[in-house]
């Protein structure tokens, strides 16, 4: 236990706003093992003051020169802004190129601002696993914004949604057929929905395909606004902007952390599921491959094949 | 949960100075990412306080310089500069074209190796693999 | 006197045409004493595919060569690159090329100057050791001193806002030359093979940059008659990693968005395609080179034709100049790279170019010195003067191995041409990144054929030796006192300007950029008779037109 002091003086120097610890601790919290779980608990009482804002949409649609004016917008306004730039590993070698912030550079010097290029690594939603994390290091160092972008695949606008507390999904005229680039459970998740290069003929049309689709959306007291942007020359951003702000002030008002608490719940579910799958897949011995056969065979069904590998591993669990 | 997860190494790719032609990092960063290996790769032009703060905000391993023209004899100030920023553990190594006699004062200066036109990808990507681990051990304590 | 058999009309219309341009012809008799013919071509045609496909050089579809006497008539212009440092160097090393047989000139500004910066912002180190410091008047009159502009054709390295044009141009106005006397070619206006392939010279935004050159084009079709104010450079996809063919698909696809673009602006297609010029790579991978060339020449022929309507014979030239590529060039056994270029030079002139630069053998070690330069260039008169590749048009023209694969190197062009017609053109398929990843394919592929040891590169991975360093040329550089110098008189030149004057030019251009009907051009050479730096001038374009960011494919 005699390296709890340095550990949480890595926590102490993020919580004070030294950016090289929160970069230290990106690091360390992509990783695994008690270090992480201490950084973690350290910056607990920390948490729910940054409006954590999700980007995802399709490739060609401008996202990274999206964020970079939206940062433009916020520093206009006085506020601080970190990024979290998620691109794919590959799944081959485990490796991945991270260019999203070449898109940002104009903001490197700025310390108002930090950008960290993170790796999916492996995980199939469009983020990393530890982007929940990161996004709560961020929140902790004292961001007023944390942006988490991430390439619309898979999965990873449900995973954006869980962590973000307001939603934003970008297309872009002209990428194929734009409605069908814009899969339908997006318009359950999104809170606002972008238009960007609204400079091309075909935008508004984009425009009025998704105010279209969103008129069939069961309401709720947030009204889904459809905007446009042009994020070369900056048109839409300040609205923009403005409708984040008014969609992050409602979630102060019902007093309830959506986002923090979808964060976790995400995470905890993850891990749990991956704990699990790691064991069935790698077998237990006679009892679980028991268990395997039968369902095999058809002597059960899936449903009580799953009732019996959950208490079988609660046994081994207790075991450990 | 007892698995030990190896994390991949984390390479800046970049240029400094004047030169324009990224052909040769380009090929840099895929050799790097096909190992394995995540890589912040950036437009060429950078300025030397740029490097420095993306070497931090990455909390990178290993820097990749890629050198034509004249662009290395800039690579003294920038270990200086990552020294004062308490990056002195971030290895660095510049490929490209460095005339021989140039060589020894980046080596001295504290680049890592220098590879020239014809270096062959094994060699490279085991360098870096080796720098990146000696980063990660000489890296201050938290 | 010629004796040349005719058949059928086609031959006796390039028998009429090369008579009238090569004046005065020479007999020519090899070593054995046989005669050698400038052209040679099948005695019957039944199947009529020579007409169809080959034709006589100078007459569609133009494979054999643009002109009827090609380099049999004259000779390519040998224009070799060069730039050192201090202009008053650059002035020396000028003369000593044109005296060792140079007969153009291709002029090479310092990399701060392809950055659109000013010697006084550039970490000292760094400056003046790949090419000359211009950026004043006054540094491009030194570098140009008792030389005749008005004689002989300027090439200049000069990416868009094409300032050193500007500079030039006012040389010359102060030196009394009428502008309708300059020649050469603005080798670097291709500002969509920068954003997509050479970041080197990016300079403005993609869109900023669209609007400098159509103005420029347009200023200069009116008062500088008589420059190329294109050039369309496939030098740079080749160099980023496109092969041959995918390099010339893109180049052509590049000049049809620019006619296009020059047609919008109500341009006359038979008037402007005349100064439309190219600028290629030439690999050492021989006979591709030359297919690509005479395939290249063909498909632009047609193309002119179709797309666009021309008319005009001068119109339909494939007019480019080659440069041996420094790619195929090693580090290890440097006089290797002697014979590479030979080579690459032979490619060239079998591929029918009209000008070329050929590289030093040290080019990957440093910017050559003197004399790896002079050895460049007499490898171009030793294939000349003494290996007679220029006796007879089109030499290759006929063989099997080369019609077949100039048919096959045609097929690949016209693909990609489809597939950047599919994009929606070269300006929209280059925003999308989609001929970023092309080539970025390319690269890699090329690449891992080296690393698997597939395409053996001698010295490198087969035939290695162990080699002693201090064999190797040193790299010789500026004195830093020079660039100094440099540095101190550039301050001396600001200081001394009228200061309301220079503001007056630089409000000029700022309006002129951010008016739609302006011309940004004349802005330019306004501002810079007021005094402006080349820096200035692109600071302020870059603020109204934008600096935007390269798209680079990782």
């Amino acid at each position: 236990m005699n390296d709890t002091p340095q550990k949480s003086s890595l926590a102490d120097r993020l919580l004070a706003g030294q950016t090289t610890a929160l970069a230290r601790a990106i690091t360390v919290i992509e990783g695994e093992g008690p270090a992480v779980s201490r950084l973690l608990k350290a910056i607990q009482p920390h948490l729910g003051r940054a409006v954590v804002v999700g980007f995802t949409g399709p490739p060609g649609a401008g996202k990274s020169t999206l964020v970079n004016a939206f940062i433009a917008e916020m520093r206009g306004r006085g506020k601080t802004v970190a990024v979290a730039a998620v691109d794919p590993s590959s799944p081959i070698s485990g490796g991945a190129v991270l260019g999203d912030r070449i898109r940002m550079a104009e903001h490197t010097m700025d310390k108002g601002v930090y950008i960290r290029s993170l790796a999916s690594r492996g995980h199939l939603g469009g983020l990393s696993a530890s982007a929940a994390r990161v996004a709560d290091l961020m929140d902790a160092a004292g961001f007023d914004v944390v942006v988490l972008e991430t390439v619309g695949a898979g999965q990873s606008e449900v995973e954006m949604a869980e962590m973000a507390d307001v939603r934003i999904v970008i297309s872009a005229p002209g990428l194929g057929d734009d409605v069908q680039a814009i899969k339908a459970g997006i318009l359950e998740i999104a809170d606002i929905l972008v238009v960007n290069k609204s400079d091309l003929p075909l935008a508004r049309r984009t425009t009025r395909q998704l105010e279209a689709m969103l008129a069939l959306r069961v309401p709720t007291d947030w009204k889904v606004p459809v905007l446009s942007t042009n994020a070369v020359d900056r048109t839409g951003l300040p609205e923009l902007a403005d409708a984040i702000e008014r969609k992050a002030a409602l979630r102060e008002d019902k007093g309830a952390r959506d986002g923090l608490s979808g964060r976790t719940r995400r995470l905890l579910a993850q891990t749990v599921a991956k704990y699990i799958e790691d064991r069935i897949l790698r077998g237990q011995g006679t009892a679980s491959e028991a268990i395997v056969t039968a369902l095999q065979q058809a002597d059960i069904d899936l449903q009580t094949a799953t009732i019996e590998i959950l208490n079988l591993l609660q046994e081994s669990i207790a075991n450990e | 949960m007892s698995e030990v997860l190896t994390t991949p190494a984390r390479v800046l790719v970049t240029k400094i100075g004047l030169d324009g032609h990224d052909r040769g990092s380009r090929i840099i960063a895929a050799y790097l990412r096909d190992a394995g290996m995540e890589v912040i790769y950036t437009s060429p032009w950078q300025k030397i306080e740029a490097v420095v703060t993306l070497a931090m905000q990455e909390d990178v391993d290993v820097i990749g310089i890629s050198s034509l023209a004249t662009d290395h004899l800039l690579v003294p100030k920038l270990m200086a500069a990552l020294a004062e920023a308490d990056l002195g553990h971030v290895r660095v190594v510049v490929g490209g074209i460095v005339p021989d006699e140039d060589e020894g004062d980046l080596l001295a200066a504290g680049v890592s190796e220098v590879f020239h036109p014809g270096a062959v990808r094994d060699d490279i990507v085991s360098s870096v693999e080796k720098f990146a681990a000696e980063a990660t051990n000489a890296r201050p304590q938290d | 006197m010629n004796k040349i058999d005719k058949t059928g009309s086609a031959a006796a219309d390039w028998q009429q045409n090369y008579d009238k341009m090569i004046g005065q012809d020479r007999v020519i008799k090899n070593r054995s004493g046989i005669e050698v013919e400038p052209l040679y071509w099948p005695q019957d045609d039944a199947s009529g595919t020579y007409a169809e496909k080959l034709g006589f050089p100078g007459a569609d579809p133009m494979t054999r060569g643009i002109y009827p006497t090609m380099h049999r008539g004259r000779t390519w212009s040998q224009r070799q690159l060069i730039g050192l440092g201090r202009p008053a160097d650059f002035n020396e090393r000028i003369k000593s090329i044109l005296k060792s047989g140079a007969s153009a000139l291709s002029i090479i500004p310092c990399n701060s100057v392809y950055r659109g910066i000013d010697c006084d912002e550039v970490e000292p180190e760094i400056l003046g050791t790949c090419g000359t410091i211009l950026n004043t008047v006054e540094d491009m009159d030194i570098s140009l001193k008792d030389i005749p502009i008005d004689e002989i054709s300027v090439g200049l390295n000069d990416p868009n806002p094409f300032l050193m044009l500007v500079q030039m141009l006012i040389v010359a106005e102060n030196r009394g030359i009428p502008w309708t006397k300059i020649t050469g070619t603005s080798n670097q206006s291709d500002y969509i093979s920068h954003f997509v392939a050479n970041h080197m010279f990016y300079r403005l935004s993609l869109p900023g940059a669209r609007r400098v050159q159509m103005d420029t084009i347009t200023y200069l079709a009116e008062h500088v008659p008589n420059w190329n104010a294109l050039s369309i450079v496939g030098q740079h996809m080749q160099q980023a990693g496109a092969t041959p063919a995918q390099a010339m698909g893109l180049t052509l696809s590049t000049a049809i968005q620019y006619a296009h673009d020059c047609q919008d602006r109500g341009m006359d297609p038979n008037k402007f395609l005349e100064r439309f010029t190219f600028f290629f790579d030439i690999s050492i991978s021989f006979f591709e080179e030359v297919a690509k060339f005479r395939a290249g020449r063909r498909i632009w022929n047609t193309l002119v034709t179709e797309r666009f309507g021309v008319t005009n014979p001068r119109a339909k030239r494939f007019k480019f100049h080659g440069q041996t590529s420094g790619l195929d060039l090693t580090r290890q056994q440097p006089l290797n790279n002697i014979a590479r270029v030979t080579a690459q030079a032979m490619a060239g002139i079998f591929g029918g170019l009209q000008s070329m630069h050929t590289d030093g053998f040290d080019e990957v070690l440093s910017t050559p010195s003197e004399d790896s330069a002079k050895i460049a260039i007499s490898t171009q008169n030793i294939l000349k003067h003494e290996a007679h590749l220029c006796d007879v048009v089109d030499p290759l023209g006929g063989s099997y191995y080369v019609e077949s694969l100039t048919d096959a190197m045609e097929e690949e062009i016209l693909k990609v041409i489809g597939q950047i017609d599919d994009q929606g053109g070269m300006y929209k398929a280059v925003e999308s990144g989609f001929v970023q990843e092309m080539i970025g394919a390319s690269a890699l592929e090329y690449q891992d054929q080296i690393d698997n040891g597939e395409q053996i590169i001698v010295g490198v991975n087969a035939y290695q030796e162990e080699e002693d360093a201090s064999s190797r040329p040193v790299l010789k550089r500026p004195p830093q006192s020079h660039m100094q110098a440099q540095v101190e008189r550039l301050k001396e030149v600001k200081a001394a300007r009228d200061p309301a004057v220079l503001a007056k030019g630089l409000q000029d251009l700022r309006e002129a950029a951010q008016s739609k009907d302006l011309n940004v051009f004349e802005a330019e050479l306004n501002a810079v008779r007021a005094g402006a730096t080349q820096g200035e001038v692109i600071a302020v374009l870059r603020e109204v037109l934008g600096f935007g960011q390269p798209l680079v494919v990782a």
